[in-house]
């Protein structure tokens, strides 16, 4: 073989092992052998009737399958993340997905997309994990609460602060943190130094600026505190407002179709440019148009 | 189960929202005889009607962006960049996903979607155009012989491929040679313009080691040579992909499950341990 036959070889090894062939860790079907497999755990014989749906979640997203008290506290946080009002924004989409008769499934999963947000949801956590991770590097380091928040503040010329896992839209304050305080003290959790950290910042915030700790910014410090990456958190929760969208698009599909907050046309506000006389773009391509 | 208090108490922050939507893209007169209905629209200030007839798809495109009709040589390379990305072929994971979702007797409703959705990604999608771009405009100012030396310093050599940055690189180890063929076409082109002639300095220097433009690096530097932003132009990749990814889909409705490969127990391997 010549030498640049060999470099070919060589450079197209690593795709050649892998055309036509799975290699997994996760698991997977013994197809005509009724045999499923989830991480070495036998899904019929192991899994099904015996772990919760949140544990085989935990285990299939994490590769570890966590105790029954972890996966209870995760479903309820799902519960009180997913409100039945169309005015949360990803639940507006399960309703406008209802107004147009889409099916369930193209709602849900267009409204579980719009919850990817840096603003709420689950596409706000991986920014609240590095805050929280950043934040506890530095109290390891002996840094005082208010030099962490000086650091994590994104909005260091502002009055107000902005540090992701604090504050919230519409509201400010956040109710469901007792009510899921109570669900772990309950299932025998105690506080790890993330939450800790999380709280010493909701205690500083809330006296500097009247901003305090977000439903966000509680679970991922929890999460963290259990050896939860900020990848695997993210992914855990990708569908956690499934629910809520559920209920919207029911209601609005139940309903006549686009009688979910119709528009008249002075309804929108136009602010573009007045209008003008269309060239004619398709008889006279010399023309140049641009104004 | 912290043990400490929370001052949890809510308060509404009394925000004032707009009374009504703005945008200054489209503007429509309600119909006299029925309000909701609309009996003229203009977009950026000219007559849909009148676009529908005296202007192109490419046109409109770049009007409704960027809020202007664009000039004979802008239309023609965005209509060029439009054919050129209208297909990602049915190698392409998007593609994949799609027409296997087609002889799973997927609701065809949803192939867009499911095929657009895996083209939002930071591999030869969304994101990696809007990265690509942001890489481009960062870059443009410095010389591409310097830049490219500085990041192939610094390139790491993964399994796989290769990216000395967004949008350029290796394509299963290789150069890919339609991308190449591709972005000299755009280079002749009247509506070139910098970004493209910066990419071609930057992929000559990195040419000799084995990487190139990737389909994204060029969708991203004729987006800029339109003037279009970083996040409009990862819009747009997925949008003038869709044609391909829907066709390759529904070639497929009505075929049974065996139309697509499947891999065989022998060669799924389930590792252990």
């Amino acid at each position: 073989m010549s030498s640049n036959a060999a470099e070919q070889c060589e450079a197209l090894h690593f795709w050649d092992t892998r055309r036509n062939v799975i290699r997994t860790r996760v698991g997977g079907a013994v197809i005509g052998e009724g045999v499923v497999f989830s991480h070495g755990y036998s899904m019929l014989e192991e899994l099904t009737g015996h772990a919760t749906f949140f544990q085989v979640l935990v285990l299939n997203v994490t590769g570890r399958l966590p105790e029954k008290r972890l996966a209870d506290w995760l479903e309820a946080t799902f519960t009180c993340m997913s409100w039945p009002d169309p005015r949360i924004w990803c639940n507006g989409v399960g309703s406008y997905g209802g107004a147009l008769r889409t099916s369930p499934v193209a709602a849900i999963t267009a409204g579980t997309l719009a919850a990817d947000s840096r603003l709420y949801g689950p596409g706000s956590f991986p920014l609240v994990a590095e805050t929280i991770g950043k934040g506890l590097r530095l109290r390891q380091q002996g840094a005082p609460t208010a030099d962490i928040v000086a650091r994590l503040n994104r909005r260091a010329d502002s009055p107000s602060a902005a540090v992701p896992g604090y504050a919230r839209p519409i509201a400010a304050g956040d109710e469901r943190i007792p009510v899921m305080d109570q669900v772990a003290r309950n299932l025998g959790f105690t506080a790890g130094p993330h939450l800790e950290l999380a709280i010493d910042i909701h205690d500083y915030m809330m006296a500097e600026f009247e901003e305090g700790l977000n439903l966000a910014g509680y679970l991922v410090s929890f999460l963290m505190d259990q050896n939860m990456s900020a990848k695997e958190i993210y992914r855990l929760y990708s569908l956690c407002v499934n629910s809520g969208i559920h209920a919207c698009y029911g209601e609005a599909f139940d309903n006549p179709p686009e009688s979910f907050l119709p528009l008249m046309c002075d309804d929108i506000e136009y602010t573009g440019h007045p209008s003008r006389k269309t060239p004619n773009h398709q008889q006279d391509k010399e023309n140049v148009y641009v104004q | 189960m912290t043990g400490r208090g929370i001052d949890t108490q809510v308060r509404d922050r009394k925000e004032v929202f707009a009374t009504r939507s703005r945008t200054r893209i489209w503007g429509e007169k309600p119909s006299p005889a029925n309000p909701y209905l609309a009996d003229a629209a203009i977009c950026h200030g000219y007559d849909h009607l009148d676009l529908i007839r005296h202007c192109g798809f490419a046109d409109v495109l770049y009007l409704l962006f960027r809020g202007e009709l664009p000039s004979q040589d802008q239309s023609a390379l965005l209509d060029s960049l439009m054919v050129a990305l209208i297909n990602p072929g049915p190698r392409h994971p998007a593609c994949r996903a799609v027409m296997n979702t087609a002889v799973s007797k997927t609701n065809p409703a949803h192939f867009l979607p499911i095929g657009l959705s895996l083209l939002s990604g930071d591999h030869l999608g969304n994101g990696e155009v809007a990265a690509a771009m942001k890489f481009l405009l960062e870059n443009s100012g410095g010389d591409p012989e310097a830049v490219a030396g500085d990041l192939l310093e610094l390139a790491p050599s993964p399994e796989g491929d290769r990216r000395i940055a967004p949008g350029f690189g290796t394509r299963f180890g290789g150069i890919d040679p339609m991308a190449g063929k591709i972005v000299r076409h755009f280079s002749v082109l009247p509506g070139a313009g910098d970004a493209l002639r910066w990419g071609a300095r930057f992929v000559e220097a990195i040419e000799g080691h084995g990487m190139g433009w990737l389909m994204p690096g060029i969708a991203a530097a004729v987006f800029i040579d339109l003037g279009f932003s970083p996040r409009e132009g990862g819009g747009l990749f997925q949008m003038m992909s869709a044609p391909g990814i829907l066709a390759h889909g529904l070639e497929l409705v009505g075929q049974p499950l065996t139309a697509m490969p499947f891999v065989e127990n022998k060669d799924y391997v389930i590792e252990r341990g």
